[in-house]
């Protein structure tokens, strides 16, 4: 039984399929990368996992159970946390309330919530920015505050939308470590989408590749880079020559 | 004990916020002895009242930023439920309030149910009209007295137990209480685990749904709460009055004065409906009585009302309370 499985979801806008038989599987304990060129359908495929969409066909297990349709609450109370692409700077919380408001999730002590709230904060590094507001924060704090929400729920399986988009070169490389410690330490199944090939590259131990809402590939990183067709959809010749 | 605890807990307000409080709280409780004449303790009848409906409003309107127009049908539930089912049986205050709030919880949940699957404008709208709706109702139903209304019959005074006073003082010092009762409730609701989920959903939405948030559930416990709130006071409405009909206790008018205050002093904080009951109840009642009545100036005191509330909406969106924060240099 695998821990995510995905078995010919798809996905259709109206004429535009985001998702066409999309299928593949996921083991607990994996850091998987999923990566494609722009309107892929990689965040398409998360929603419906995760389930703000649901897939026009196909099924969505979790830990063998059929979570397809399910609403993203339930699907976060079952153990799927995630984070945006686009954080929604807001002024009326702080980081701090915002990691409560993940923590609530498993308890109903307002201590107990703001005690792990800052055990998380501490763990991403973030100690001093509890009483800060978002807006008030650069943009790879913000989505670290994303992160933190999300891990605070206390998700078994973490699926991330371009979490290291808009980093430096040094910031990226923390975000690397950080994702390997998280999978370590905290036992958390990693699932990202990435733009910058060099992180999912680093941090990934399979990638799975979409184009045009089809998958057109998955296998190690090393693998991936090689592969005609991604080549061809998705890094260009300089990429994997370089390579 | 936890509860009760984080509803007494004001530490983490400034000093200055504390001790206006304490200040405040000295002034309300000997307010009877300072000589003021019936009107101007009518005012602050009517200035604790609004406070109290504004706390209401504040659980779903101001926390969970849902712009709700319809309390005025909850003030009538409570307020014919103490009416009707004094007139009829004979119940006392005491146990026809509580029922009338038990009632307009449970309307809340079969109104709130389908209304929360609307958002934004539509919610608004949604919400004036199930509220006039039930306004209508009441005005063509014989039983309950239609357009005419209820009198209550009156009883030998002081009458704790139906709640009929002579002078002012007593229902001034009940709806005191009622008024601290929902302060300390706020206070704690504002802590509450349903008080931070609200204010997440306000924020974003999409975000607090893949936070194990259930958002119209969370809305739908958070409308009850104020649905319960301004059912007491509609309650109290009736045994101060004496006298209730579908437009003075079930008139949009209402449900848009309960959600004005509470935003014109700040909505989704602890004092914003406190504020923006002391600031509107007398203007209103002042300003009317002072140029209401002159020949030549009637509607002059509702066009100023509406401009000062038009400056402090333009000037800051988060209403008085969010004006002062500003000076202090507090939130941005």
């Amino acid at each position: 039984m695998a821990f995510l499985e995905i078995k010919d979801v798809i996905k259709d806008f109206g004429g535009l399929v985001a998702n066409s038989n999309v299928s593949f599987q996921i083991e607990e304990g994996e850091i998987i990368g999923l990566i494609g060129p722009n309107g892929a359908g990689k965040t398409t495929l998360f929603n419906c996992i995760v389930g703000y969409y649901s897939p026009d066909s196909g099924k969505v297990l979790y830990k063998g159970n059929n979570i397809t349709g399910l609403k993203p609450f339930q699907t976060n109370q079952a153990g799927i946390g995630r984070t945006f692409q686009i954080m929604k700077v807001t002024t009326g919380m702080t980081v701090v309330e915002n990691v409560m408001v993940g923590a609530f999730c498993r308890t109903d002590s307002r201590h107990q919530a703001r005690e792990e709230a800052f055990e998380i904060l501490r763990f991403l590094g973030m100690e001093g920015m509890g009483e800060q507001y978002i807006n008030e924060l650069p943009i790879a704090m913000q989505r670290k505050v994303g992160m933190a929400r999300a891990l605070a729920t206390k998700p078994q399986l973490l699926m991330l939308d371009e979490v290291a988009s808009g980093l430096n070169h040094t910031e990226t490389d923390e975000m690397v470590v950080l994702l390997k410690r998280l999978n370590t330490e905290k036992n958390i199944t990693l699932f990202l989408i990435e733009h910058i090939m060099e992180m999912v590259m680093a941090v990934s131990q399979r990638v799975i590749v979409l184009d045009g809402g089809i998958k057109i590939a998955e296998g190690l990183p090393q693998d991936i880079v090689k592969n005609e067709n991604v080549i061809k959809a998705y890094l260009g010749e300089k990429y994997a020559k370089s390579h | 004990m936890e509860k009760l605890k984080d509803a007494l807990d004001f530490s983490d307000f400034s000093s200055a916020e504390r001790i206006g409080l304490i200040i405040f709280s000295i002034f309300l409780l000997v307010f009877p002895w300072l000589g003021a004449g019936s009107f101007v303790k009518a005012v602050m009848i009517q200035f604790l009242l609004f406070s109290l409906f504004g706390m209401g409003w504040n659980t779903i309107g101001g926390y969970g930023g849902q712009v709700e127009l319809g309390k005025a049908q909850y003030v009538g539930i409570g307020a014919y439920t103490v009416a009707l089912l004094m007139v009829w049986w004979g119940i006392p205050f005491w146990i026809s309030m509580p029922i009338g709030v038990l009632i307009a919880i449970g309307y809340s949940f079969i109104i709130g149910y389908p209304l929360f699957r609307l958002k934004g404008h539509y919610f608004c709208i949604a919400t004036i009209c199930t509220s006039l709706v039930l306004q209508d109702i009441f005005t063509n139903w014989k039983l309950v007295g239609a357009a005419k209304g209820i009198e209550l019959p009156i009883h030998e005074h002081p009458d704790f137990l139906y709640m009929q006073f002579k002078s002012d003082n007593y229902y001034y010092y009940f709806i005191m209480v009622l008024f601290y009762c929902a302060l300390f409730y706020m206070n704690w609701f504002r802590k509450s685990k349903l008080g931070y989920q609200l204010r997440m959903i306000k924020d974003d939405d999409e975000a607090a749904e893949s936070l194990g948030i259930d958002i119209r559930w969370c809305k739908i416990k958070a409308y009850s709460i104020a649905s319960a709130f301004v059912a007491v006071g509609g309650g109290f409405m009736a045994v101060y009055n004496l006298y209730i009909d579908p437009v003075s206790v079930m008139d949009l008018d209402l449900s848009i004065k309960i959600a004005l205050m509470a935003m014109l002093g700040g909505a989704g904080s602890l004092w914003g409906p406190i504020i923006g009951a002391a600031f509107l109840v007398p203007l209103d009642r002042f300003l009317g009585s002072w140029l209401g009545g002159h020949k030549g100036l009637i509607g002059v005191d509702f066009m100023i009302y509406a401009a000062l509330i038009m400056v402090v909406s333009a000037y800051q969106p988060r209403g008085i309370w969010g004006i002062i924060e500003q000076f202090r240099g507090k939130g941005k």
